[in-house]
């Protein structure tokens, strides 16, 4: 229990530490671009690959279930709906924490392994600064972008199983499109991968540098971070989930 | 001057360091000895504060380093440099981004003259050729005398750490890298940079080091020159230094 309320105490001090730190100099562009290179172009195919397909399996579920109500016009806006608000941050997010995150993790164990972030600390450097911020910064960047992509990478997904599979209008499947894009939606479909990317940076980075105990406790890090941040990813949503509506004035 | 009162360090339960205390000044070339898991590299690491002991006082040139926040060691690590087992090079770099990183990081330079000086110190390792190569290109004894050209590089230490230099090297490999060490130390006391060397190959100790300490359970069983170290009555340390004996 102490072991587990110290780890919390050091997690959110690295949190806080991180956050500050973005807006102090010295400020690393490099590194940061590198990382955003990282996180968001290695990144693109695969979201793309993801959302493509669950695009096409929600519109397909969705016209399946709408036909038998007569609605099946309708599956533009559910589609719409559920990939905007829903699942497109969350799938984005997932895919994220598992190929970006657990990267996070290795390269700084390994870095703590290898001694590299005690050479860091000797030469006065703060690695906080120097090796989590750029990380968090391109999460805080990339996990937006790469989800406003794979929301429209589904739509269009959807798009084509609505056109050739169920056989409805496509121009009508767009217009419902277009009416999901208000406010509300755009603004509940772009913060939660903000929140998520900064949830997978600080999980991901603490769990790397803390690792102790060479191949065996790298390997254990990084499954940690990983299912940590999926977990986190589910929780936050609905929490999040239930913050928006609030705010936004939506009814159940 | 390096001062340990009475330290104590341990890994959660298991300790490390037993209650260590010894004075050494930074101009001494001083060789910890001893097996491993017996804490030598723990104590570089609290020399440079980048461990805190449980219990007991580290003073560097006065200052108790067990009490300074992060901020505060940065000054006192301007005093040393290390040189980790396998270099610790920093593997997302050419071997001259290595070097230069520190020039980069503290200095105004230009970028020529970083070159420039980047190139002086891999002549002065011997591996100027190696400068575009990435560290997985380079063998074991490269990547520490990239590691010796990058703590340079930082600063002018008045002492400098190695961490099993030698280890895992081949005896001629082992032999330069103990000749460009002794290199970085000659000159005559006190107006020379020192050296804490941490290893467990004696035979390469006893060329660069004039002072001799023997790590076992966590505590100093043996302080002295090379002359005592041969004399040792100790049967344990005799075993371990049979090579020289």
């Amino acid at each position: 229990m102490r072991d587990l309320l110290l780890g919390l105490q050091e997690f959110y001090l690295l949190c806080i530490r991180a956050t500050v730190g973005i807006c102090r100099r010295p400020f690393y562009l490099r590194e940061t671009i590198d990382q955003m290179d990282y996180a968001g172009a290695g990144s693109l195919f695969i979201v793309a690959l993801v959302s493509l397909f669950i695009g096409m399996a929600l519109s397909l579920q969705v016209a399946a279930e709408l036909s038998t109500l007569g609605l099946k016009m309708y599956t533009g806006r559910v589609v719409g709906m559920a990939i905007i608000r829903e699942l497109g941050p969350v799938a984005t997010a997932l895919v994220f924490a598992g190929r970006v995150g657990s990267g996070m993790t290795s390269e700084l164990g390994s870095m703590v392994l290898g001694h590299q972030v005690d050479v860091l600390r000797v030469f006065g450097l703060d690695p906080v600064k120097r090796l989590v911020v750029p990380r968090l910064l391109s999460a805080l960047v990339m996990l937006p972008v790469l989800t406003i992509v794979g929301d429209l990478i589904a739509i269009m997904g959807g798009y084509y199983i609505v056109v050739a599979v169920s056989h409805q209008s496509g121009s009508f499947y767009w217009s419902q499109i277009k009416d999901m894009l208000d406010f509300k939606n755009v603004f509940s479909g772009t913060v939660k991968p903000f929140i998520f990317g900064y949830i997978i940076a600080c999980i991901s980075c603490f769990m790397g540098l803390k690792t102790t105990g060479g191949a065996r406790g790298l390997r254990r890090a990084t499954t940690t971070a990983v299912v940590l941040s999926m977990v986190m990813i589910i929780v936050t949503d609905f929490l999040l989930t239930r913050i928006l509506f609030y705010l936004l004035g939506m009814r159940v | 001057m390096i001062v340990f009162e009475d330290v104590h360090f341990g890994f959660n339960s298991k300790k490390v360091i037993d209650g260590i205390s010894f004075e050494a000044a930074f101009y001494e070339k001083i060789a910890v000895l001893g097996g491993s898991g017996e804490g030598k590299t723990t104590l570089l690491k609290l020399i440079l504060g980048l461990l805190r002991p449980d219990r007991g006082r580290i003073l560097i040139d006065g200052r108790d380093i067990t009490t300074l926040k992060e901020s505060e060691l940065v000054e006192v690590r301007k005093n040393f440099s290390i040189v980790f087992q396998e270099g610790a090079l920093f593997d997302s770099m050419t071997v001259k981004d290595n070097v230069a990183f520190c020039l980069r990081e503290f200095t105004s330079l230009s970028e020529e003259e970083i070159q420039q000086r980047v190139r002086e110190l891999l002549r002065r390792v011997g591996i100027e050729e190696a400068e575009d190569l990435m560290p997985e290109e380079l063998s074991g004894g490269m990547q520490r005398r990239v590691a010796i050209a990058r703590s340079l590089a930082a600063c002018e230490p008045k002492m400098i750490l190695y961490d099993e230099p030698t280890t895992g090297l081949d005896p001629l490999t082992a032999d330069t890298i103990c000749g460009l060490i002794n290199e970085l130390s000659s000159g005559d006391p006190p107006n020379r940079r020192g050296l804490i060397i941490v290893t467990h190959k004696v035979t390469d100790a006893t060329k660069v080091a004039e002072r001799f300490m023997y790590l076992r359970n966590g505590r100093i069983a043996f302080d002295g020159d090379l002359q005592a170290l041969r004399a040792t009555q100790d049967e344990e340390l005799k075993r371990f230094i049979n090579e020289i004996l």
